[in-house]
Protein backbone atom coordinates (compact mmCIF):
# COMPACT_ATOMS: atom_id res chain seq x y z
CA UNK A 1 0.00 0.00 0.00
CA UNK A 2 3.19 2.55 0.36
CA UNK A 3 3.19 2.87 -3.32
CA UNK A 4 -0.31 2.27 -3.84
CA UNK A 5 -1.47 5.18 -2.17
CA UNK A 6 0.65 7.95 -3.58
CA UNK A 7 -0.08 6.52 -7.23
CA UNK A 8 -4.09 7.02 -6.01
CA UNK A 9 -3.87 10.31 -5.15
CA UNK A 10 -1.85 11.28 -7.76
CA UNK A 11 -4.13 10.27 -10.43
CA UNK A 12 -7.33 11.51 -8.83
CA UNK A 13 -5.73 14.58 -8.42
CA UNK A 14 -3.92 15.12 -12.14
CA UNK A 15 -7.31 13.92 -13.59
CA UNK A 16 -9.26 16.75 -11.36
CA UNK A 17 -7.32 18.99 -12.27
CA UNK A 18 -6.86 18.35 -16.11
CA UNK A 19 -10.75 18.01 -16.09
CA UNK A 20 -11.01 21.44 -14.51
CA UNK A 21 -8.67 22.80 -17.74
CA UNK A 22 -11.63 21.92 -20.16
CA UNK A 23 -14.64 21.77 -18.09
CA UNK A 24 -16.42 24.25 -15.79
CA UNK A 25 -19.44 23.47 -13.57
CA UNK A 26 -20.49 20.35 -11.03
CA UNK A 27 -18.42 16.82 -10.85
CA UNK A 28 -21.10 14.63 -12.38
CA UNK A 29 -22.95 12.96 -9.53
CA UNK A 30 -22.16 15.46 -6.91
CA UNK A 31 -22.50 19.15 -6.19
CA UNK A 32 -18.97 19.85 -5.95
CA UNK A 33 -17.75 22.55 -8.32
CA UNK A 34 -14.79 21.21 -10.27
CA UNK A 35 -12.66 24.75 -10.44
CA UNK A 36 -13.41 24.88 -6.30
CA UNK A 37 -12.33 21.02 -5.95
CA UNK A 38 -9.22 22.27 -8.47
CA UNK A 39 -8.15 25.27 -6.19
CA UNK A 40 -8.64 23.88 -3.20
CA UNK A 41 -6.27 20.78 -4.20
CA UNK A 42 -3.60 23.82 -5.26
CA UNK A 43 -4.27 25.13 -1.57
CA UNK A 44 -3.84 21.68 -0.41
CA UNK A 45 -0.33 21.64 -2.04
CA UNK A 46 0.76 24.52 -0.93
CA UNK A 47 0.16 23.24 2.73
CA UNK A 48 1.99 20.75 1.68
CA UNK A 49 5.18 22.33 0.55
CA UNK A 50 4.96 24.68 3.89
CA UNK A 51 5.60 21.24 5.72
CA UNK A 52 8.51 19.89 3.11
CA UNK A 53 10.23 23.18 3.48
CA UNK A 54 10.43 22.24 6.89
CA UNK A 55 11.21 18.75 6.79
CA UNK A 56 13.95 20.72 4.49
CA UNK A 57 15.21 23.01 6.99
CA UNK A 58 15.68 20.10 9.20
CA UNK A 59 17.87 18.96 7.12
CA UNK A 60 19.88 21.92 6.60
CA UNK A 61 20.16 22.81 10.26
CA UNK A 62 21.39 19.29 11.52
CA UNK A 63 24.01 19.42 8.48
CA UNK A 64 25.09 22.82 9.78
CA UNK A 65 24.49 22.10 13.16
CA UNK A 66 27.03 18.99 12.85
CA UNK A 67 29.45 20.96 11.13
CA UNK A 68 30.05 23.24 13.63
CA UNK A 69 29.37 21.08 16.71
CA UNK A 70 32.89 19.09 15.02
CA UNK A 71 34.60 22.18 13.91
CA UNK A 72 35.18 21.09 10.63
CA UNK A 73 36.49 23.06 7.32
CA UNK A 74 34.74 26.40 7.07
CA UNK A 75 32.77 26.35 10.54
CA UNK A 76 32.19 29.50 10.78
CA UNK A 77 29.94 29.74 7.69
CA UNK A 78 27.43 27.18 8.89
CA UNK A 79 27.25 29.69 12.36
CA UNK A 80 26.68 32.30 9.65
CA UNK A 81 23.85 30.03 8.03
CA UNK A 82 22.38 29.01 11.43
CA UNK A 83 22.18 32.93 13.08
CA UNK A 84 20.80 34.08 10.00
CA UNK A 85 18.48 31.76 9.35
CA UNK A 86 17.23 31.54 13.09
CA UNK A 87 16.66 35.51 12.85
CA UNK A 88 14.97 35.79 9.43
CA UNK A 89 12.80 33.32 11.36
CA UNK A 90 12.08 35.25 13.98
CA UNK A 91 11.61 38.24 12.71
CA UNK A 92 9.47 36.75 9.85
CA UNK A 93 7.40 35.55 12.41
CA UNK A 94 6.74 38.27 14.42
CA UNK A 95 6.37 40.56 11.42
CA UNK A 96 3.58 38.79 10.27
CA UNK A 97 1.79 38.43 13.68
CA UNK A 98 2.85 42.30 14.30
CA UNK A 99 2.14 44.21 11.14
CA UNK A 100 1.52 46.89 13.32
CA UNK A 101 4.97 47.01 14.40
CA UNK A 102 6.80 49.91 12.23
CA UNK A 103 9.96 49.27 13.71
CA UNK A 104 10.19 45.56 13.68
CA UNK A 105 8.79 46.07 9.82
CA UNK A 106 11.60 48.30 9.33
CA UNK A 107 14.12 45.88 10.31
CA UNK A 108 12.56 43.06 8.37
CA UNK A 109 12.70 45.40 5.56
CA UNK A 110 16.49 46.52 5.93
CA UNK A 111 17.86 43.00 6.36
CA UNK A 112 15.83 41.74 3.00
CA UNK A 113 16.85 45.10 1.23
CA UNK A 114 20.62 45.45 2.54
CA UNK A 115 22.03 42.10 3.57
CA UNK A 116 19.80 39.50 1.63
CA UNK A 117 19.41 41.51 -1.79
CA UNK A 118 23.09 42.94 -2.55
CA UNK A 119 24.46 39.31 -1.91
CA UNK A 120 22.10 38.03 -4.71
CA UNK A 121 22.59 40.71 -6.99
CA UNK A 122 26.74 39.59 -6.37
CA UNK A 123 25.35 36.25 -7.67
CA UNK A 124 23.92 37.52 -10.46
CA UNK A 125 26.92 39.58 -11.21
CA UNK A 126 29.52 36.54 -11.60
CA UNK A 127 27.26 35.47 -14.77
CA UNK A 128 28.82 38.14 -16.49
CA UNK A 129 32.78 36.57 -16.12
CA UNK A 130 30.78 33.53 -16.54
CA UNK A 131 29.37 34.36 -20.09
CA UNK A 132 33.05 35.34 -20.82
CA UNK A 133 34.77 32.32 -19.62
CA UNK A 134 32.57 30.19 -21.10
CA UNK A 135 32.38 31.53 -24.57
CA UNK A 136 35.84 31.39 -24.62
CA UNK A 137 35.95 27.69 -24.24
CA UNK A 138 33.24 27.27 -26.85
CA UNK A 139 34.04 29.29 -29.19
CA UNK A 140 37.41 27.87 -29.74
CA UNK A 141 37.22 26.11 -33.56
CA UNK A 142 38.27 22.80 -32.39
CA UNK A 143 35.78 21.34 -34.74
CA UNK A 144 33.57 21.54 -37.76
CA UNK A 145 30.37 22.27 -35.09
CA UNK A 146 32.44 24.82 -32.89
CA UNK A 147 33.47 26.42 -35.83
CA UNK A 148 29.83 27.08 -37.09
CA UNK A 149 29.13 28.36 -33.56
CA UNK A 150 32.15 30.90 -33.62
CA UNK A 151 30.97 31.83 -36.91
CA UNK A 152 27.18 32.47 -36.14
CA UNK A 153 28.37 34.27 -32.89
CA UNK A 154 30.58 36.74 -34.90
CA UNK A 155 27.61 37.37 -37.39
CA UNK A 156 25.64 38.34 -34.66
CA UNK A 157 28.13 40.07 -32.80
CA UNK A 158 28.35 41.98 -36.28
CA UNK A 159 25.24 42.82 -36.90
CA UNK A 160 24.21 43.61 -32.84
CA UNK A 161 27.22 45.93 -32.51
CA UNK A 162 27.47 49.62 -34.38
CA UNK A 163 30.61 48.85 -35.69
CA UNK A 164 29.53 46.28 -37.70
CA UNK A 165 26.64 48.34 -39.75
CA UNK A 166 29.72 50.53 -39.89
CA UNK A 167 31.81 47.63 -41.90
CA UNK A 168 29.00 46.95 -43.92
CA UNK A 169 25.76 47.10 -44.09
CA UNK A 170 24.12 44.16 -44.64
CA UNK A 171 25.60 42.94 -40.83
CA UNK A 172 22.33 43.18 -39.17
CA UNK A 173 20.20 41.46 -42.25
CA UNK A 174 22.72 38.08 -41.92
CA UNK A 175 21.93 38.27 -38.41
CA UNK A 176 18.33 38.93 -38.47
CA UNK A 177 18.10 35.55 -40.87
CA UNK A 178 20.31 33.45 -38.13
CA UNK A 179 17.87 34.68 -35.31
CA UNK A 180 14.70 34.54 -36.82
CA UNK A 181 14.92 31.61 -38.81
CA UNK A 182 17.70 29.11 -38.23
CA UNK A 183 17.34 29.99 -34.62
CA UNK A 184 13.67 30.07 -34.45
CA UNK A 185 13.53 26.73 -36.80
CA UNK A 186 15.87 24.96 -34.60
CA UNK A 187 13.93 25.81 -31.46
CA UNK A 188 10.45 25.01 -32.50
CA UNK A 189 11.74 21.88 -33.68
CA UNK A 190 13.25 21.21 -30.03
CA UNK A 191 10.15 22.83 -28.32
CA UNK A 192 7.50 20.30 -29.62
CA UNK A 193 9.73 17.48 -28.87
CA UNK A 194 9.87 19.03 -25.27
CA UNK A 195 6.44 19.42 -25.33
CA UNK A 196 5.48 15.99 -26.82
CA UNK A 197 7.89 14.32 -24.26
CA UNK A 198 7.02 16.72 -21.24
CA UNK A 199 3.13 14.99 -22.02
CA UNK A 200 4.46 11.47 -22.57
CA UNK A 201 5.69 11.97 -19.23
CA UNK A 202 2.85 13.72 -17.50
CA UNK A 203 0.47 10.59 -18.48
CA UNK A 204 2.52 7.49 -17.34
CA UNK A 205 2.74 9.63 -14.14
CA UNK A 206 -1.25 10.28 -14.03
CA UNK A 207 -1.57 6.69 -14.99
CA UNK A 208 1.41 4.93 -12.95
CA UNK A 209 3.27 3.18 -15.25
CA UNK A 210 6.12 6.04 -14.02
CA UNK A 211 7.33 5.08 -10.79
CA UNK A 212 10.71 6.24 -10.58
CA UNK A 213 9.67 8.83 -8.44
CA UNK A 214 8.66 6.55 -5.14
CA UNK A 215 11.99 5.35 -5.13
CA UNK A 216 13.26 1.50 -6.14
CA UNK A 217 11.52 -0.28 -3.08
CA UNK A 218 13.02 -2.05 -0.03
CA UNK B 1 -19.67 19.70 -17.22
CA UNK B 2 -19.43 22.30 -19.19
CA UNK B 3 -16.62 22.56 -22.10
CA UNK B 4 -14.90 25.90 -21.55
CA UNK B 5 -14.53 27.97 -24.78
CA UNK B 6 -11.52 28.00 -27.00
CA UNK B 7 -10.38 24.11 -25.45
CA UNK B 8 -11.98 21.57 -27.65
CA UNK B 9 -9.30 21.55 -29.27
CA UNK B 10 -6.73 21.13 -26.77
CA UNK B 11 -9.03 18.54 -25.43
CA UNK B 12 -9.75 16.10 -28.63
CA UNK B 13 -5.43 16.72 -29.53
CA UNK B 14 -5.23 15.34 -25.76
CA UNK B 15 -7.16 12.63 -26.24
CA UNK B 16 -6.03 11.48 -29.67
CA UNK B 17 -2.22 12.27 -28.30
CA UNK B 18 -3.10 10.15 -25.00
CA UNK B 19 -4.30 7.31 -27.11
CA UNK B 20 -1.52 7.15 -29.93
CA UNK B 21 0.91 7.21 -26.96
CA UNK B 22 -0.84 4.21 -24.64
CA UNK B 23 -1.93 2.38 -28.03
CA UNK B 24 2.35 2.04 -29.25
CA UNK B 25 2.80 0.93 -25.23
CA UNK B 26 0.59 -1.32 -26.03
CA UNK B 27 1.99 -2.61 -29.36
CA UNK B 28 5.21 -2.57 -27.58
CA UNK B 29 4.23 -4.36 -24.34
CA UNK B 30 2.62 -7.12 -26.82
CA UNK B 31 5.86 -7.62 -28.70
CA UNK B 32 4.60 -6.18 -32.05
CA UNK B 33 6.80 -3.30 -31.69
CA UNK B 34 10.45 -3.23 -30.51
CA UNK B 35 11.74 0.40 -30.04
CA UNK B 36 15.16 1.27 -29.92
CA UNK B 37 16.68 4.75 -28.74
CA UNK B 38 19.74 5.87 -30.58
CA UNK B 39 22.89 6.01 -28.87
CA UNK B 40 22.98 9.37 -26.13
CA UNK B 41 26.79 10.17 -25.70
CA UNK B 42 25.62 12.28 -22.54
CA UNK B 43 23.93 9.39 -20.50
CA UNK B 44 26.72 6.74 -21.51
CA UNK B 45 29.05 9.21 -20.10
CA UNK B 46 27.70 9.07 -16.48
CA UNK B 47 29.44 6.02 -15.60
CA UNK B 48 32.88 7.35 -16.95
CA UNK B 49 32.32 10.37 -14.73
CA UNK B 50 31.44 8.43 -11.71
CA UNK B 51 33.92 6.23 -12.56
CA UNK B 52 36.41 9.01 -12.77
CA UNK B 53 35.16 10.20 -9.50
CA UNK B 54 35.95 7.22 -8.03
CA UNK B 55 39.46 6.87 -9.04
CA UNK B 56 39.99 10.62 -7.69
CA UNK B 57 38.82 9.86 -4.38
CA UNK B 58 36.21 12.65 -4.93
CA UNK B 59 32.30 13.27 -4.76
CA UNK B 60 30.12 13.20 -7.63
CA UNK B 61 27.76 15.94 -7.44
CA UNK B 62 23.93 15.78 -8.66
CA UNK B 63 21.50 18.71 -9.35
CA UNK B 64 18.16 18.54 -10.61
CA UNK B 65 17.82 22.82 -10.31
CA UNK B 66 14.71 24.42 -9.37
CA UNK B 67 12.82 20.69 -9.06
CA UNK B 68 9.73 21.61 -9.49
CA UNK B 69 6.56 19.00 -9.13
CA UNK B 70 3.08 21.49 -9.60
CA UNK B 71 4.55 23.66 -12.46
CA UNK B 72 4.24 22.52 -16.45
CA UNK B 73 8.08 21.78 -15.75
CA UNK B 74 7.77 19.56 -13.53
CA UNK B 75 7.84 16.40 -15.97
CA UNK B 76 11.92 17.54 -16.32
CA UNK B 77 11.87 16.89 -12.55
CA UNK B 78 10.65 13.35 -12.78
CA UNK B 79 12.46 12.74 -15.59
CA UNK B 80 15.60 13.52 -13.00
CA UNK B 81 14.66 11.51 -10.88
CA UNK B 82 15.29 7.97 -13.08
CA UNK B 83 18.39 9.65 -14.05
CA UNK B 84 19.09 9.96 -10.13
CA UNK B 85 18.00 6.62 -9.34
CA UNK B 86 20.63 5.51 -12.10
CA UNK B 87 23.32 7.49 -10.87
CA UNK B 88 22.69 6.62 -7.10
CA UNK B 89 22.84 2.53 -8.54
CA UNK B 90 26.68 3.37 -10.04
CA UNK B 91 27.63 5.28 -7.18
CA UNK B 92 26.72 2.35 -4.76
CA UNK B 93 28.39 0.20 -7.07
CA UNK B 94 31.91 1.81 -7.45
CA UNK B 95 31.72 2.98 -3.97
CA UNK B 96 31.85 6.41 -4.68
CA UNK B 97 30.75 9.51 -2.55
CA UNK B 98 27.43 10.84 -3.60
CA UNK B 99 25.92 14.68 -2.72
CA UNK B 100 22.67 16.04 -3.64
CA UNK B 101 22.14 19.71 -3.34
CA UNK B 102 18.21 20.31 -2.91
CA UNK B 103 16.71 23.96 -3.73
CA UNK B 104 13.14 22.83 -3.92
CA UNK B 105 11.37 21.83 -0.49
CA UNK B 106 9.17 19.96 -1.94
CA UNK B 107 10.96 17.49 -3.97
CA UNK B 108 13.51 17.25 -1.46
CA UNK B 109 11.76 14.03 0.89
CA UNK B 110 11.20 12.43 -2.62
CA UNK B 111 15.01 12.68 -3.24
CA UNK B 112 15.79 12.07 0.16
CA UNK B 113 13.62 8.91 0.07
CA UNK B 114 14.58 7.78 -3.32
CA UNK B 115 18.31 7.85 -2.89
CA UNK B 116 18.12 6.02 0.35
CA UNK B 117 15.75 3.27 -1.42
CA UNK B 118 18.49 3.20 -4.13
CA UNK B 119 21.37 2.61 -2.11
CA UNK B 120 19.16 0.01 -0.13
CA UNK B 121 18.17 -1.82 -3.76
CA UNK B 122 21.98 -2.03 -4.27
CA UNK B 123 23.11 -3.59 -0.98
CA UNK B 124 24.65 -0.37 0.57
CA UNK B 125 22.20 1.10 2.63
CA UNK B 126 24.95 2.53 4.98
CA UNK B 127 25.53 4.55 2.23
CA UNK B 128 23.37 6.98 2.78
CA UNK B 129 23.62 9.96 5.11
CA UNK B 130 22.39 12.90 6.56
CA UNK B 131 23.94 15.02 4.33
CA UNK B 132 24.10 12.97 0.63
CA UNK B 133 20.69 14.60 -0.23
CA UNK B 134 21.20 18.44 1.22
CA UNK B 135 18.50 21.31 1.34
CA UNK B 136 20.38 24.00 0.43
CA UNK B 137 17.88 27.22 -0.25
CA UNK B 138 14.79 27.77 -1.86
CA UNK B 139 16.13 31.20 -3.54
CA UNK B 140 17.92 30.93 -6.43
CA UNK B 141 21.23 32.94 -6.36
CA UNK B 142 21.24 31.51 -2.14
CA UNK B 143 21.31 27.70 -3.48
CA UNK B 144 23.80 28.66 -6.35
CA UNK B 145 26.60 30.46 -3.92
CA UNK B 146 26.02 26.93 -2.22
CA UNK B 147 26.42 24.70 -4.71
CA UNK B 148 29.71 27.11 -5.64
CA UNK B 149 31.01 26.73 -2.01
CA UNK B 150 30.67 22.56 -2.17
CA UNK B 151 32.20 22.44 -5.77
CA UNK B 152 35.98 24.29 -3.98
CA UNK B 153 35.21 22.45 -0.51
CA UNK B 154 34.54 18.72 -1.48
CA UNK B 155 36.36 19.46 -4.64
CA UNK B 156 33.91 17.59 -6.92
CA UNK B 157 35.03 15.35 -9.60
CA UNK B 158 31.90 14.93 -11.77
CA UNK B 159 29.23 17.46 -11.79
CA UNK B 160 25.64 16.14 -13.15
CA UNK B 161 22.95 18.29 -13.78
CA UNK B 162 19.43 17.25 -14.86
CA UNK B 163 16.36 19.13 -14.93
CA UNK B 164 15.25 22.69 -14.62
CA UNK B 165 17.23 25.20 -14.74
CA UNK B 166 17.06 29.15 -14.65
CA UNK B 167 20.35 32.00 -15.04
CA UNK B 168 22.40 29.59 -12.49
CA UNK B 169 22.82 26.87 -14.65
CA UNK B 170 26.08 28.51 -16.40
CA UNK B 171 27.16 29.69 -12.14
CA UNK B 172 27.51 25.75 -11.54
CA UNK B 173 28.98 24.86 -15.35
CA UNK B 174 31.44 27.55 -14.68
CA UNK B 175 32.11 27.29 -11.08
CA UNK B 176 32.04 22.78 -11.47
CA UNK B 177 34.60 23.31 -14.67
CA UNK B 178 36.84 25.93 -12.78
CA UNK B 179 36.90 22.76 -10.09
CA UNK B 180 38.16 20.35 -12.51
CA UNK B 181 34.77 18.15 -12.88
CA UNK B 182 34.09 16.27 -15.83
CA UNK B 183 29.97 17.61 -16.79
CA UNK B 184 26.86 16.31 -18.03
CA UNK B 185 23.79 18.14 -18.42
CA UNK B 186 20.39 17.65 -19.51
CA UNK B 187 17.44 20.20 -19.40
CA UNK B 188 14.32 21.33 -21.14
CA UNK B 189 14.71 25.19 -20.72
CA UNK B 190 15.60 26.44 -24.05
CA UNK B 191 17.00 29.48 -22.99
CA UNK B 192 19.86 27.38 -20.62
CA UNK B 193 20.73 24.69 -23.18
CA UNK B 194 23.76 26.93 -24.98
CA UNK B 195 25.20 27.30 -21.44
CA UNK B 196 25.24 24.05 -21.00
CA UNK B 197 26.46 23.12 -24.31
CA UNK B 198 28.84 25.56 -24.10
CA UNK B 199 30.52 24.68 -21.21
CA UNK B 200 29.60 21.15 -20.33
CA UNK B 201 31.55 18.35 -21.82
CA UNK B 202 28.11 16.26 -22.81
CA UNK B 203 24.48 17.88 -23.00
CA UNK B 204 21.54 16.22 -23.46
CA UNK B 205 19.33 18.26 -25.88
CA UNK B 206 15.65 18.87 -25.53
CA UNK B 207 13.68 15.82 -25.08
CA UNK B 208 16.38 13.70 -24.79
CA UNK B 209 15.71 13.99 -21.29
CA UNK B 210 12.65 12.52 -21.13
CA UNK B 211 14.38 10.04 -23.01
CA UNK B 212 16.76 9.49 -20.26
CA UNK B 213 14.88 7.28 -18.06
CA UNK B 214 13.55 4.94 -21.08
CA UNK B 215 17.64 4.86 -22.06
CA UNK B 216 18.73 3.75 -18.99
CA UNK B 217 16.10 1.45 -17.16
CA UNK B 218 15.26 0.03 -20.90
CA UNK B 219 11.67 -0.41 -18.75
CA UNK B 220 8.96 -1.35 -21.46
CA UNK B 221 6.99 1.07 -20.59
CA UNK B 222 9.13 4.09 -20.98
CA UNK B 223 10.11 2.21 -24.51
CA UNK B 224 7.01 2.49 -25.44
CA UNK B 225 6.33 5.67 -24.19
CA UNK B 226 9.07 7.09 -26.60
CA UNK B 227 8.26 5.07 -29.17
CA UNK B 228 4.42 6.48 -29.15
CA UNK B 229 5.70 10.38 -28.98
CA UNK B 230 7.53 9.25 -32.16
CA UNK B 231 4.65 8.69 -33.93
CA UNK B 232 2.71 12.09 -32.26
CA UNK B 233 6.02 13.54 -33.41
CA UNK B 234 5.32 12.48 -37.42
CA UNK B 235 1.66 13.35 -36.73
CA UNK B 236 2.56 16.83 -35.63
CA UNK B 237 5.24 17.14 -38.65
CA UNK B 238 2.21 16.28 -41.15
CA UNK B 239 -0.18 18.38 -39.36
CA UNK B 240 2.04 21.76 -39.46
CA UNK B 241 2.59 20.87 -43.14
CA UNK B 242 -0.93 20.89 -43.48
CA UNK B 243 -1.07 23.95 -42.15
CA UNK B 244 1.30 25.73 -43.94
CA UNK B 245 0.10 24.70 -47.24
CA UNK B 246 -3.45 25.62 -46.67
CA UNK B 247 -2.22 28.99 -45.03
CA UNK B 248 -0.18 29.73 -48.13
CA UNK B 249 -3.00 28.91 -50.28
CA UNK B 250 -5.35 31.30 -47.88
CA UNK B 251 -7.52 28.67 -46.31
CA UNK B 252 -8.71 29.33 -43.41
CA UNK B 253 -10.20 26.20 -41.99
CA UNK B 254 -7.09 24.53 -39.63
CA UNK B 255 -6.26 27.91 -37.74
CA UNK B 256 -10.40 28.07 -36.96
CA UNK B 257 -10.21 24.73 -36.07
CA UNK B 258 -7.49 25.65 -33.55
CA UNK B 259 -9.15 28.54 -31.99
CA UNK B 260 -12.55 26.15 -31.04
Amino acid sequence: MRREIPLIITFVVGITLLSSYFFSGTIPGTTWVLAKVATDITGWGIIVTAFAAGLASVNLIRIHAEKIARKRQDWINSVALVVSLAVFFVVGVYVKHYPKNISMRTFSQNIFDNIYSPYGAAMFAILGFYVASASYRAFRARSFEASLLLGAAVLMMLGSAPIGVLLWNQFPIISGWLLNVVNSTGQRGINIGLAIGAFATAMRLLIGLDRGHLGSGE
Amino acid sequence: MIQIKGTLFAFYTTITVAAIIFGVLWATKSGKIVPHIRRIAGLDAIEEAIGRATEMGRPVHYTMGWGPLTTSDSPQTFASFSVLTYVTSLVAKYDAELIVTMMSPQAFPLVQELVRTSFMAAGKADMFKEGTVRFLSEAQFAYAAGVIGIFHRDKVAANLMFGYFMAESLIFAEAASQAGAIQIAGTGSMAQTPFFVAACDYTLLGEELYASGAYLSQDVNQLGSIAGQDVVKLATMLFILCGAVLATIGNPWLSNLLKK
